[in-house]
């Protein structure tokens, strides 16, 4: 206030008293924008505040995960578009389709949609700050934990308007884990484990990763857990002295056992070879922290223990 | 100077012994009970067997092909440094390691015609790509009477830029993730696919290039004063010039093949041990092969034991560790480059 009245008796500095008009235009302006709406802001899965209009009508998916999620969540119908690398539900078929990685903002922009929903594993938070520019609100789903899934269901239920269907949704979840958790618990043998993502190089979960819980629900013991970074490359000599009996991992549809010696010839002495204990698994169900990892959960303890599970 | 070599000699035994005892896996008895019945040719008792893979198969022979890799580089590393007379040259700069990057991410990603690419391996394909790369840069450089040097090293630059944006297309536009993540491995420099199976090739190649390089070392000392001069003392100098190409792209590609570009060894390593001792090539020249050797043995087993476990690309820690130590020699010293 002082310095506008300074402003104002110092007439030879027009310029300074119109950059002092244009402030206070400025701040007069943006003190009646909330108010013009009734939607409080909310905080996303990155601790994001997202200002909404209202309840989104239309909404587009930057993750495979997150897009299974919203069907998970009962708001499949709200979906315009979803990216190139989608394949389910198949529903998804009938969307539009744009690239994610890089995110073809113009084919975003086209479909017009209310809020992007993204997944903090894939997206970037620098693609949302250019999505806001223009005016589209963009919420990160955060599933880092397999509790997340079920979690991020019933938060996407509250956002889009189908809290009584996800709510459901998610309870048969829980309901499904409990009960593959009484299952296995009433075996004491716990087969040593390791989830590889390739077969070429060892790419595998780390540090902090939901592929631990699954494993340990489905009745093994994942001898990754303990390593301190979350992306490692393992080396030949850490998985020769862990000793796996079972080796699962994403490696392909046509994948063969003996691939892996042929890559790795000193694994020849591992329990988990010795016993043709090696297996491919379908990459959407473990890779996508999803409602399939579920799925995944119930097909790796069907591998682990097929004395408990015919 | 025998004194030197000798002390070289026993630190590069003795650093084979640390690289392959260390490690949070085999206890040190173990590693001990594997090598004695290896030595033994199998007439004691048998070790266990996952200790066995471990020292015998893994850590052994890429103990050795560390050796191998970083004299290698740093011989072929002095050699072109005294080919162009410019303190900047290295193993790569004639487009080898780029070429090579190229012919690997190719094989790689299943981008050759099935007919080639069924009698290529990896490290063949990589071989390939640096003879491509060399061979045009030599095309170009070498189109006159007089084999340029300023021509052969512009071509150099070009063609590794060429080579180099030819990977990054292939890599970009690769469909299968489990692939391309392996290429990028490979591309950083790594030596964990070292295998008995492995390691003959480079080896046999980089010690005969040391043996021809010994043979010329006399005219690689005039070639450092100018091309002129060397004529004039009677060095054939063009004859000479072919010959360290086809070397490099020899002694380089087999390296590339077998552990990806690893870089710095074969520029730094060179200058750091012509501060002990001299120019002259035929005390350079072994010295060279010992410190690359050792110097690369270190770094790899840094790698190894900086995240237990897990794999670090070589190529992250030689420069790591390497830069440092260099820059506080090139403070202490005076160092003057070729006279």
């Amino acid at each position: 206030m002082k310095a506008a009245v300074r402003c104002a008796r110092h007439n030879s500095f027009p310029l300074l008293r119109c950059s002092c008009l244009i402030t206070s235009l400025i701040l007069c302006l943006s003190g009646c924008v909330p108010q013009s709406t009734n939607v409080p802001p909310i905080q996303d899965d990155l601790g994001r505040t997202i200002q909404l209009g209202g309840t989104p009508h239309k909404v587009v998916s930057l993750a495979p995960s997150v897009t299974e999620l919203i069907y998970a969540s009962g708001a499949g119908d709200k979906l315009v578009g979803v990216t190139t690398v989608d394949n389910y539900p198949p529903d998804v078929q009938t969307l539009s389709r744009f690239s994610a990685l890089p995110v073809d903002f113009e084919a975003i922009l086209a479909l017009d949609p209310d809020l992007v929903l993204a997944s903090d594993q894939i997206n970037s938070p620098n693609d949302a700050a250019t999505l806001a520019e223009v005016g589209i609100p963009v919420f990160f789903v955060s599933v880092s934990q397999l509790d997340d899934v079920t979690r991020a269901i019933r938060r996407l239920g509250t956002l889009l308007g189908s809290e009584s269907y996800a709510d459901q949704s998610a309870d048969s979840l829980t309901q499904s884990i409990d009960s593959l958790r009484v299952l296995t618990r009433q075996t004491t043998h716990r087969p040593r484990t390791l989830f590889l993502i390739s077969d070429l190089t060892l790419y595998t979960f780390g540090h902090g990763s939901y592929m631990h819980e699954v494993i340990e629900i489905a009745g093994g013991l994942s001898i990754a857990a303990d390593l301190t970074t979350r992306a490692p490359v393992l080396t030949d000599e850490f998985v020769l002295a862990q000793q796996p009996d079972v080796i699962v991992g994403t490696f392909g549809a046509d994948f063969e056992p003996k691939h892996l010696l042929i890559r790795h010839p000193t694994w020849d002495v591992l329990n988990a070879v010795v016993s043709e204990q090696v297996y491919a698994v379908n990459a959407d169900l473990f890779l996508r922290p999803g409602p399939r990892l579920i799925d995944g959960t119930w097909q790796l303890a069907r591998t682990l223990h097929p004395e408990l599970l015919p | 100077m025998k004194a030197w070599y000798g002390l070289l000699c026993v630190l590069l035994v003795a650093s084979v012994a640390v690289a392959t005892a260390l490690g949070n896996t085999v206890s040190v008895a173990d590693v001990g009970h594997v090598i004695w019945y290896h030595i033994t040719l199998g007439q004691t008792t048998a070790p266990d067997l996952v200790a066995d893979r471990i020292v015998w198969q893994l850590r052994l022979p890429r103990a050795i092909l560390a050796m191998v890799v970083g004299g290698g580089l740093a011989v072929v590393g002095a050699a072109m440094q005294a080919l162009v007379r410019n303190p900047l040259a290295e193993p790569y700069i004639l487009g080898i390691s780029s070429g090579a990057s190229a012919g690997a991410s190719l094989f790689f990603l299943g981008l050759l015609p099935p007919l080639i690419s069924k009698g290529l391996s990896m490290p063949l394909a990589a071989f390939a790509g640096g003879l491509v790369a060399i061979t045009i840069v030599y095309a170009v450089a070498g189109g006159h009477s007089r084999l340029s040097v300023a021509r052969l090293l512009l071509a150099g630059v070009a063609v590794a830029a060429l080579m180099a944006s030819v990977t990054s297309f292939i890599t970009l536009s690769s469909p299968e993730p489990d692939k391309l993540r392996a290429v990028l491995f490979w591309l950083m420099g790594s030596l964990h696919n070292a295998t008995w199976a492995v390691l003959p090739w480079p080896a046999v190649v980089t010690l005969a290039g040391l043996g021809v390089l010994l043979i010329l070392s006399r005219s690689l000392d005039a070639m450092l004063v100018g091309e002129e001069p060397a004529h004039n003392l009677g060095v054939r100098v063009e004859f000479i010039k072919k010959v360290l190409i086809v070397l490099a792209a020899l002694v380089t590609g087999s390296i590339v093949a077998a552990s990806g570009a690893i870089g710095f060894v074969g520029l730094i390593v060179p200058h750091a041990v012509r501060m002990v001792t001299g120019v002259t090539h035929r005390k350079l020249l072994p010295a060279c092969f010992m410190a690359g050797a050792l110097f690369l043995l270190w770094a790899d087993l840094a790698a190894r034991l900086l995240l237990p476990g897990e794999q670090l690309p070589v190529g992250i820690v030689t420069a790591l560790c390497g830069v440092p130590f260099f820059l506080i020699l090139l403070r202490r010293s005076n160092y003057g480059f070729g006279n």
